[in-house]
């Protein structure tokens, strides 16, 4: 079987990558595509750096088929990055030192976005649950909670941007 | 200087690189392309200890996409030792394996090719002639005669100025063991903990068209790496520019020079940008870890629990290369008697190589698994004599003016008021001789200074 | 001769993949497997076997990939629930109408991999893992096999499971859906890791109980983490099965379960520690169906 050339929507954008038979999601978001906001730790869905959204559902990009998201809506980092300024959730990680060595983060501010759309007001049992599968070896997790909390306190309803 | 002229100082700084991480706009080493760029793969030792005989690069060279081999013949000066920029030494680590490797997972040849599939495939193929040789796998076994040999000057151990171990000798250890009522004996062994970051280890060594070679890497020490470069690839320091300071977690796993050195051999052979990225299971398995030790405590403490004799004997086990484990070691003997007023104390602290990985910097290493042991000491300590835990701390605890083994006079100790007030955080009660104890109650403390009142501070 | 070690394939890089099929139809699914035969890698969510491809452990080249397979579905049956093979354990937590597998589910890795991973996939999961499986043998749940030539069977899941990662299918047939019944009585899952969440099982513990009249009318006692694979402890269900609802009675099955398990030493805990918890988890499991 030779090369294919599988079609998705890219952050809003429809986008074309042409790609070897089971090449992962990342690999073709990271070395064809040129978004390499998307992290890979481990290669094995252990990690969680690699979460991206896929129709509104987050998923491990690093043992994900492209094939499989064919026609499929495909949001990254740089999808919920606005023009100027910050997403409200860049915001609270930032200003709440969610961040140290950064390599998590795309990971975690990917499937926190995730939640806050399903559930705007979580509690701390259900963000912690959420966010089990994402691991961070700097911070010790509490200011990134303490991040998506403060977020999601200021949600009345509106999540402040989902720009897709 | 008065309180007004603070501009930083109890502020909440934000980070310089907090935007670019959250924008994922920061590139870590996996981030960086070239169109160009090769990538290098290593051959490494599937033994724990073993003589090269001959390595036959000939399948690998049939893989296509392979564009050149590495062996140690090919590194301008082979042998370095990290911390020869400070005066430590022998050199005795290779960047590749000469005739011997000295444990499982060590460089041996390193492959590059036009993709990482092709460098895989190629490295794969390398054939190895190995002749296995016995190996050791613990610290005092290594020390024990008749184990086999690994360094060069004939011991498994680092030589400390002469000296076949770290050593502390404070007062007179015999005299304090017969004042003892108790003779409190422990041994302690923290274990190797690889630091695990979310980025792997590793650089992009790219040549530049002036002769200079510029490498992006994520080691936690830059003028470490550049240093150690040029002198193993016999290079005017200015000929290199590494460009660093992006680190994707590293805790101390990102001090040793492992990968800028033939990455930029490599660049600088073959013209093209060469990347070299540890891969998870390279980084689990031979990456570097914090340093494992075996720690006897010997302690004589009299009946109102006071230690007036401690004598350590420790094995820091180095693996099979120094490291930074000479200089933990050191640092490990220096805290190994604990924050404790002990007028007689006896150190040895060892070094010792074994066949496992080597081993090296971690979070406050040489100090972390001194505190371990101490205090898993103390507690022993207080149930042999029946004290309180706080209590028997507060009795031994330094003072201002007391003299150190390790010959420093105490200044700025504070430590009796930490373990009160920790004891009154998790409202554990003190007998009030305890209670009334501060850093300065000894005969030879310094005058107090005067506490700063009140108006003053505002 | 020897060769150099850690030379796997870095992550997402495939070269031996020549073909990656993507029926859309069960039948499709069973003509395409009838072709290439088993040395084809059959995968559904893939949380499985690509990482083992991400590393170059495995080297299929060819691989089938069931998620537009029409295969997906939860619906309901008469007293319990289908559950296709390629249904993503979201979609079991979220629509099973059984709480006991919502249980489940939330043991399974993170939100993302539940996302993926699929209710057949578990079934292939080497222990420690296998969440999914062990409160499904409590329930009694069955499987339906099919095959290109020979149509399709059902079985009981405690004959599925046949060693470590080998079942009972013919090269020729796949897993295409669960059949759960509805629980009666008391249903208990324990799970005991290192971690609160997202953590390998040191043992897994599924009881289902019915209690008539002070005493035990009906029991199962599946196990995971302990042995080649999910298994019902029989010899606990045999000391349980008309026993009084006692605490002795209790003490004896955990006993019973501790012995005929067996468990192996690994990364997360040893042989000897995962037998001891065995009993401990089997007793806690016990008491709490019938608080």
């Amino acid at each position: 079987m030779a090369s294919k050339i599988v079609t998705f929507t890219l952050n809003g954008h429809e986008t074309e990558v042409l790609v070897k038979p089971l090449t992962t999601l990342a690999k073709a978001l990271r070395e064809k595509l040129g978004s390499t906001a998307t992290k890979c730790g481990c290669y094995e869905g252990n990690c969680g750096s690699c979460t991206v959204i896929v129709n509104g559902e987050p998923v491990l990009s690093c043992i994900l088929p492209v094939e499989e998201v064919e026609g499929q809506s495909v949001l990254t980092l740089e999808g919920i990055t606005p023009p100027e300024g910050l997403h409200p959730l860049q915001q609270a990680f930032h200003e709440n030192f969610a961040v140290q060595c950064g390599f998590c983060t795309p990971g975690m501010l990917m499937i926190s976005k995730a939640l806050l759309d399903k559930n705007p007001h979580p509690t701390r049992a259900e963000i912690t649950e959420a966010l089990s599968g994402n691991l961070c070896r700097c911070t010790g997790y509490d200011p990134i909670i303490a991040a998506v909390q403060q977020v999601a306190a200021g949600n009345n309803g509106n999540q402040g941007g989902t720009h897709e | 200087m008065s309180e007004q002229s603070l501009n930083v100082v109890g502020q909440s700084v934000l980070r310089r690189d907090g935007l670019s991480h959250v924008t994922g706009k920061t590139l870590y080493i996996d981030d960086i392309q070239f169109p160009d760029m090769l990538y290098l793969k290593m051959v490494r030792s599937p033994l724990h200890h073993a003589r090269i005989q001959g390595i036959d690069f000939s399948e690998a060279e049939k893989v296509p996409g392979f564009v050149r081999a590495f062996t140690y013949k090919d590194v301008p000066k082979n042998i370095y030792t990290i911390l020869c920029l400070i005066g430590v030494g022998p050199d005795e680590e290779p960047v590749l394996a000469e005739k011997e490797v000295l444990f499982k997972g060590e460089q041996i040849a390193a492959i590059v090719a036009q993709s990482e599939e092709a460098a895989i495939e190629a490295a794969a193929r390398v054939k190895l002639d190995l002749e296995e040789l016995p190996a050791v796998f613990d610290v005092e076994e290594a020390l024990k005669p008749g184990a086999p040999i690994l360094k060069p000057w004939g011991t498994n151990y680092f030589v400390y100025e002469g000296h076949h171990c770290r050593r502390v000798r404070f007062g007179n250890i015999e005299e304090g063991f017969a004042k003892a009522d108790f003779i409190v004996e422990g041994c302690y062994e923290p274990k190797p903990i690889e630091h695990a970051p979310l980025e792997t280890t590793g650089c992009v060594a790219k040549p530049e068209a002036n002769g200079r070679i510029t490498v992006y890497t994520n080691t936690q020490a830059l003028y470490f790496s550049m240093d150690n470069t040029a002198l193993i690839l016999q290079v005017p320091f200015n000929k290199l520019h590494f460009v660093g300071g992006t680190v994707g977690g590293a805790f101390g796993g990102k001090v040793d020079v492992i990968v800028e050195p033939i990455a930029s051999l490599a660049a600088m052979h073959t013209g093209h940008p060469v990347k070299y990225l540890y891969t998870r299971e390279e980084e689990f398995h031979v990456s570097s870890t914090r340093v494992a030790y075996r720690i006897y405590f010997k302690d004589g403490v009299t009946k109102d629990g006071r230690i007036v004799a401690r004598q350590v004997t420790s094995y820091a086990d180095s693996g099979a290369y120094n490291r930074h484990t000479p200089y933990a070691a050191t640092k490990h003997a220096a805290n190994i008697s604990g924050p404790y007023a002990i007028p007689n104390v006896h150190i040895d602290v060892h070094c010792v190589y074994t066949n496992r990985v080597p081993t090296s910097a971690m979070r406050g290493f040489g100090v972390t698994s001194a505190s371990f042991a101490t205090e898993l000491q103390m507690d022993k300590i207080a149930r042999t004599v029946g004290m309180d835990p706080y209590e028997i701390r507060l009795l031994n605890a330094y003072r201002n003016g007391d003299m150190r083994p390790y010959q420093k006079v105490v200044s700025d100790a504070t430590l009796v008021e930490v373990i009160k007030s920790a004891a009154e955080m998790v409202n554990h009660p003190l007998g009030k001789r305890f209670q009334a104890m501060t850093s300065w109650d000894r005969p030879n403390s310094p005058a107090q200074p005067e506490p700063v009142s009140a108006e003053k501070r505002s | 001769m020897h060769f150099g070690i850690l030379s796997y394939y870095p992550g997402g890089v495939n070269v031996t993949t020549q073909a990656y099929y993507r029926p859309r139809s069960l039948a499709e699914a069973l003509g395409l497997l009838d072709e290439h035969g088993p040395a084809m890698l059959v995968i559904a969510g893939g949380t499985l076997a690509i990482p083992l491809i991400n590393k170059g452990i495995s080297r299929p080249e060819k691989v089938m990939g069931l998620r537009q397979a029409g295969l997906d579905y939860v619906r309901p049956m008469d007293g319990g629930v289908q559950i296709g093979a390629a249904a993503p354990l979201s979609r079991v937590r979220a629509l099973s109408g059984i709480p006991l597998l919502t249980e489940a589910v939330k043991n399974v890795a993170g939100w993302a991999v539940q996302n993926m991973a699929t209710a057949g996939g578990n079934l292939f999961a080497p222990p420690p893992a296998g969440d999914l499986a062990v409160v499904l043998l409590a329930l009694d749940a069955q499987v339906k096999i099919a095959s290109h030539t020979r149509g399709e069977r059902l079985v009981p899941l405690a004959d599925f499971f046949t060693g470590f990662l080998t079942n009972c299918l013919a090269p020729d047939e796949l897993v295409v859906e669960i059949q759960v019944p509805k629980p009666a009585g008391k249903v208990v899952l324990l799970k005991y890791g290192r971690l609160y969440t997202n953590t390998p099982a040191i043992v897994t513990v599924a009881v289902r109980l019915i209690a008539k009249d002070g005493y035990v009318k009906d029991v199962r006692v599946a196990l995971n983490a302990v042995g080649p694979h999910p298994f019902r402890a029989r010899q606990a269900e045999i000391a349980l099965q008309g026993a009084p609802l006692q605490t002795e009675v209790f003490a004896a099955a955990s006993s019973a379960a501790s012995s005929e398990c067996e468990p192996f030493t690994d990364p997360i805990a040893s042989a000897d520690y995962r037998r001891r918890m065995t009993g401990v988890f089997v007793q806690r499991a016990l008491a709490q169906a019938t608080a």
